[in-house]
């Protein structure tokens, strides 16, 4: 009888195992991502928002992966602005919050562990580039003299392709 | 008095040599990033018209990364290649390609063990007259030849900036 319950249990075992494996496997996941295009005009944007507001500014805007989708680099911005856009984009992206508020958490602790992972930056400058509440990639900016001012022309390079963001 | 003058005259052309190398500084022709960013969109989107989705870098005269663009639905590997491409003309003065040509009779060619040069078609020096001031790269299309079109493509667009 417990031979015949024990049969029964690793049958329903393996029929349960199959069944998530089988649902775990039924389907790839969808998501959407920024496109070349969308990318480009959310950078140049950007460019041409700080430009416009007199600072020269290097870009990065960063897709679902953290991986670079553009990177531009202005001709008269500081040597750092190319990589601290892109640190700034990266922070951004990771945290899903503007680079701002990451830095503003962790304002009160230098020692925080998220500091210590590689290419985060705490510094203002960055925003999230969002559908809906999903996180698909990231735009930073840097060069103008304050962070608040980056941040202004990456909100402007979003602004910029808000209908195409859904 | 003969020695006297040889030396003087002597003198005079040393002073003269050093105040000529350090009276000016060295006056270059930069690319813009409005002119690079067209060059990069412009490589791209030609690639993309004939069916190609490709990435493209566009480097300044120092080598530094003044454009970099992935491409939809490219291989990860593109950026790093556009990248090398581009570095590798703007190091050798050369389309990336013609570089390969060259060193393909000499596997130990120097040049090849220095830092991201690549022997692969698809990049062009960017020039001001006979100055190169910068180089853009293209991977992603199948085959070099198909890259260096756009490459080119990029630079004819903006051709009449470049002087």
């Amino acid at each position: 009888m417990s031979k015949i319950y024990r049969l029964a249990g690793v049958s329903l075992a393996t029929a349960l195992a199959c069944g998530l494996a089988t649902s775990a496997n039924a389907q790839l996941l969808q998501h959407k991502d920024l496109s070349s295009a969308i990318a480009t005009t959310i950078a140049l944007t950007a460019v041409d928002a700080c430009k416009q507001a007199g600072y020269n500014v290097s870009v990065h805007v960063v897709g679902r992966n953290g991986e670079v989708l553009v990177g531009l680099r202005h001709h008269a911005a500081g040597v750092n602005t190319f990589e601290n856009s892109w640190k700034k984009a990266y922070t951004s992206r990771t945290f899903r919050i503007a680079s701002g508020k990451f830095a503003e958490n962790v304002g009160q602790n230098p020692v925080a562990g998220q500091l210590f992972l590689a290419n985060i930056t705490a510094a203002r400058g960055a925003l999230p580039i969002m559908i809906g509440e999903e996180t698909i990639g990231a735009v930073g900016v840097s060069g103008a003299p304050g962070g608040d001012k980056d941040e202004v022309c990456a909100q402007a390079g979003i602004d910029k392709v808000k209908d195409q963001l859904r | 008095m003969i020695k006297i003058t040889i030396g003087t005259a002597t003198f005079a052309l040393a002073c003269s040599l050093a105040i000529g190398a350090n009276a000016q500084l060295v006056t270059i022709k930069q690319l813009s990033l409005p002119i690079a960013a067209t060059i990069g969109t412009t490589a791209m989107e030609t690639c993309k018209a004939q069916g190609y989705n490709v990435s493209v870098h566009v480097i300044g005269n120092m080598g530094e990364v003044l454009v970099a663009l992935r491409g939809d639905n490219t291989g990860p590997h593109t950026m790093e290649n556009s990248m090398r491409k581009a570095l590798t003309s703007r190091g050798t003065r050369l389309p990336s390609g013609e570089f390969a040509e060259n060193v393909s009779k000499t596997p130990n060619a120097g040049a090849l063990r220095l830092g991201n040069m690549i022997p692969a078609r698809g990049a062009l020096p960017i020039k001001a007259g006979e100055d190169t001031i910068g180089a853009v790269g293209v991977s992603g299309a199948p085959g070099g030849d198909k890259d260096e079109v756009c490459a080119k493509a990029g630079i004819d667009k903006v051709a009449d900036q470049l002087k």
